[in-house]
């Protein structure tokens, strides 16, 4: 037997007959509600969800799961109720273990209907989950795995990545170092597998628009001085020549928060402390930023929305836009409208759409401070023949993956 | 004799000012007045030089503005102090404040009813003012972000835009209510209504259209996209807009594409394009249809053109993000 907790329903239907009410009785007869359910789709206690802490009181990352994010955009779905005749609902469908993700979802999908999933689960539970759902009916959307290998190799047609790639956000974060002609790069890679991943997107966007890694060292987190070449952020950055700009990779935070300041060069820190290459930020000032921060915040209990939020939410609210723009509670319909690189409102000024190659989300990616959004790349002046926003990331031929040919 | 015949100029002089001051307000000062929401003030400009007559601090966040009737108030919705300042027109300066719902955007004022209404972005109801008590009177429920508001001549319809729903809600006022929603473009801003009354149009900032309502039927009777030459559609973003007193005319700012559209309104063509500033917003014409001032959110200014020429004459620069301007005329 499959160990799955519902955990929360919310169907929209109840809440907005309330807020809206009175409306029904000035128009006929109604037509029977259908109804539009998507699942969101966890593993408890998934170590990614575990905060940061620098010592047990002290909390330097909440990380936790985005299913708020989802939460929003259901609650945003109710105006539309009324007029689409379907109710929206969210269903949170929390597993014991990554192993236990196929099979949930699969059991959501036959026995509820349930057709469209948020899946908040690192990469290597997509290879289960692509196996499970080939060939079905559903679609799912990747919110918290950034891994290009998902993108290039997996390669699969029932999966949405609305989170940016690394490739897309490293693509950023370079085109904007580049734009100020800080070309030379000092690069601190962490121990972790997803430094070394980090790194390698990174190195992919240096050569992409010609700027120069002239250093790469290894840090060693720790205290140890016979490792101090490993672990002294001051000899870690001491180099016969001069560079423009540090990036650091760490996964895991507590060693890039100690390198700003500390550095032999008064040169800035980026990647994963100071300038961070985000999908989303709390400080967003344009394009309906601050009433989204605002909606987020109210429903999370004051916690500031991050990229994982608002990957999961705007999965859900473009569930909800298909159903609005193809007015339909159909499936086949809804999912040929996402897929048909149609434009949906991400918040971030150019409309999001879904690159039919790789099913990748096309966004713009924010380049933060803790404090503020420095820049919205793509950087003005980096041009594509279709889209600039495909200068970020695996453009059509970049990539192995062809879905839609 | 002439120390007596001076000191009686002198008198008349006053006397006349004394007289003078409260019918001049009524009587249209052509003063400009420019909203600037970082800098929680209004810009007063002078017709013909555009210099600063008077800077007016306002509350925090100062955007939409309306006078009253009379032209006697200028009424300004402050999107961060969650209050409408009401500005004297003669003595140029806050002479109180109204309560609204959280982070109000645009409003619309029915003067022979004494009411307000205003969109609250925030917690997705318009908020309907009584503005002899001071006092919200009542909070009509809407799809989130509510943001356009527009009120039927006769007061008893009012639409307004949810930014997120997509749709058109017409609102009955005196059931307090809506009534009924119609799906527009993506990202529904603001209003302008035909002078013939038969039209409501809609920019859509995202889909980079203008979804036009009849307002009879209310349904959608038809649509015009901008692309500026030069432009990917993309980059059209259109927020304000704004006819001729003839109706001929639409002039639509297309935000992002720092154009100015100019639609023909029978045919609904778009006849050309007028280069303006950054993130262009705000559009309002002179009362003798001459002249177009547009408000650049991100160029701390505003494009002056002349509509005949179709050329913009002159940037003012004002203050910080400048919202939106009216005229005393």
């Amino acid at each position: 037997m499959i160990s799955v907790t519902v955990l929360a329903r919310i169907v929209v239907a109840s809440v907005c007959a309330a807020c809206l009410a009175g409306a029904a009785d000035a128009q006929e007869a109604p037509a029977p509600q259908s109804q539009v359910t998507v699942g969101y789709l966890s593993i408890e206690g998934d170590p990614r969800h575990q905060p940061i802490r620098a010592s047990e009181r002290l909390i330097l990352r909440p990380r936790e799961h985005p299913f708020v994010g989802a939460q929003v955009a259901i609650e945003e779905a109710q105006a539309l109720s009324r007029v689409l005749r379907i109710d929206f609902a969210l269903e949170r469908i929390a597993v014991k273990s990554a192993d236990m993700l196929a099979s949930a979802l699969m059991q959501a999908h036959e026995t509820r209907g349930i057709r469209f999933f948020v899946v908040d689960a690192p990469a290597e539970a997509f290879r289960a989950l692509a196996g499970a759902v080939q060939g079905r009916d559903v679609l799912l959307f990747n919110a918290t795995a950034p891994d290009d290998w998902l993108r290039r190799e997996l390669c699969v047609r029932e999966i949405v990545h609305t989170l940016p790639s690394l490739a897309m956000t490293m693509d950023g974060l370079v085109q904007h170092l580049v734009s100020r002609k800080w070309r030379d790069i000092l690069v601190l890679e962490g121990p972790a597998a997803a430094d070394a991943a980090m790194v390698r997107a990174f190195e992919g966007s240096v050569k992409k628009f010609g700027a120069r890694i002239v250093g790469k060292r290894e840090f060693k987190p720790g205290t140890d001085p016979r490792e101090r070449e490993k672990n002294n952020p001051l000899l870690l950055t001491a180099l016969n020549r001069d560079y423009d700009v540090i990036f650091v990779a760490d996964d895991a935070f507590d060693f890039a928060r100690q390198v700003p300041y500390r550095t032999i060069r008064a040169r800035p820190v980026v990647g994963a402390i100071d300038l961070e290459p985000v999908a989303w930020h709390w400080t967003w000032e344009r394009h309906g930023g601050p009433q989204l921060n605002s909606r987020f915040q109210r429903a999370a209990g004051g916690r500031r929305m991050e990229s994982l939020d608002w990957a999961a939410w705007i999965a859900v609210k473009m569930v909800v836009q298909a159903a609005l723009r193809t007015g339909s509670a159909d499936f086949k319909a809804q999912r040929a409208f996402i897929l048909g690189g149609n434009g949906f409102d991400g918040y971030k000024g150019l409309a999001v759409s879904v690159r039919p190659w790789d099913q990748q989300l096309r966004q713009a990616v924010f380049l933060a401070t803790p404090n503020a959004v420095v820049a919205s790349v793509p950087v003005e002046g980096f041009l594509h023949r279709v889209s600039t926003l495909d200068t970020l990331g695996d453009d059509e031929q970049e990539t192995p993956c062809k879905l839609h040919r | 004799m002439g120390f007596v015949r001076q000191a009686l100029s002198l008198i008349l002089v006053a006397t006349l000012a004394t007289f003078l001051a409260p019918t001049q307000a009524v009587a249209k000062t052509g003063l400009i007045f420019v909203s600037n929401e970082k800098s929680d003030n209004i810009l007063v400009l002078d017709p013909k030089t555009y210099k600063v007559v008077k800077e007016i601090k306002t509350s925090r966040r100062p955007r939409d503005m309306h006078f009253s009737a009379d032209r006697s108030r200028l009424y300004v919705a402050c999107g961060d102090a969650d209050v409408i300042d009401i500005i004297d027109v003669a003595k140029l300066e806050v002479i109180g404040r109204l309560a609204t719902g959280p982070s109000p955007e645009t409003f619309a004022i029915d003067d022979a009813r004494r009411r307000i209404y205003v969109a609250s972005e925030e917690s997705a109801t318009v908020s309907v003012i009584d503005i002899d008590r001071n006092k919200i009177v009542q909070a009509i429920k809407t799809g989130e972000e509510p943001e356009g508001v527009h009120l039927s001549e006769d007061g008893k319809t009012l639409y307004v835009t949810s930014e997120v729903g997509n749709l058109v809600h017409r609102i009955d006022t005196e059931a307090g209510r809506a009534v009924q929603d119609v799906v527009v473009g993506t990202r529904p801003r603001r209003f302008a209504a035909t002078p013939d009354r038969k039209e409501l149009w809609v920019t859509a900032e995202l889909s980079g259209e203008i979804t036009i309502i009849d307002r009879a039927k209310f349904a959608v009777s038809g649509t015009i996209a901008f692309l500026p030459p030069g432009m990917r559609k993309s980059d059209v973003t259109p927020v304000g807009l704004t006819f001729t007193r003839d109706g001929k005319t639409a002039f639509v700012a297309l935000g992002h594409a720092a154009h100015v559209a100019v639609v023909d309104v029978p045919s609904r063509k778009v006849e050309f394009y007028i280069l303006v500033g950054k993130r262009s917003w705000g559009v309002t014409l002179a009362r003798d249809d001459r002249t177009l001032f547009v408000a650049n959110g991100l160029g701390d200014d505003i494009t002056v053109i002349d509509v005949r020429s179709r050329k913009a004459t002159v940037s003012i620069p004002v203050g910080r993000v400048p919202w939106g301007v009216v005229i005393d005329d």
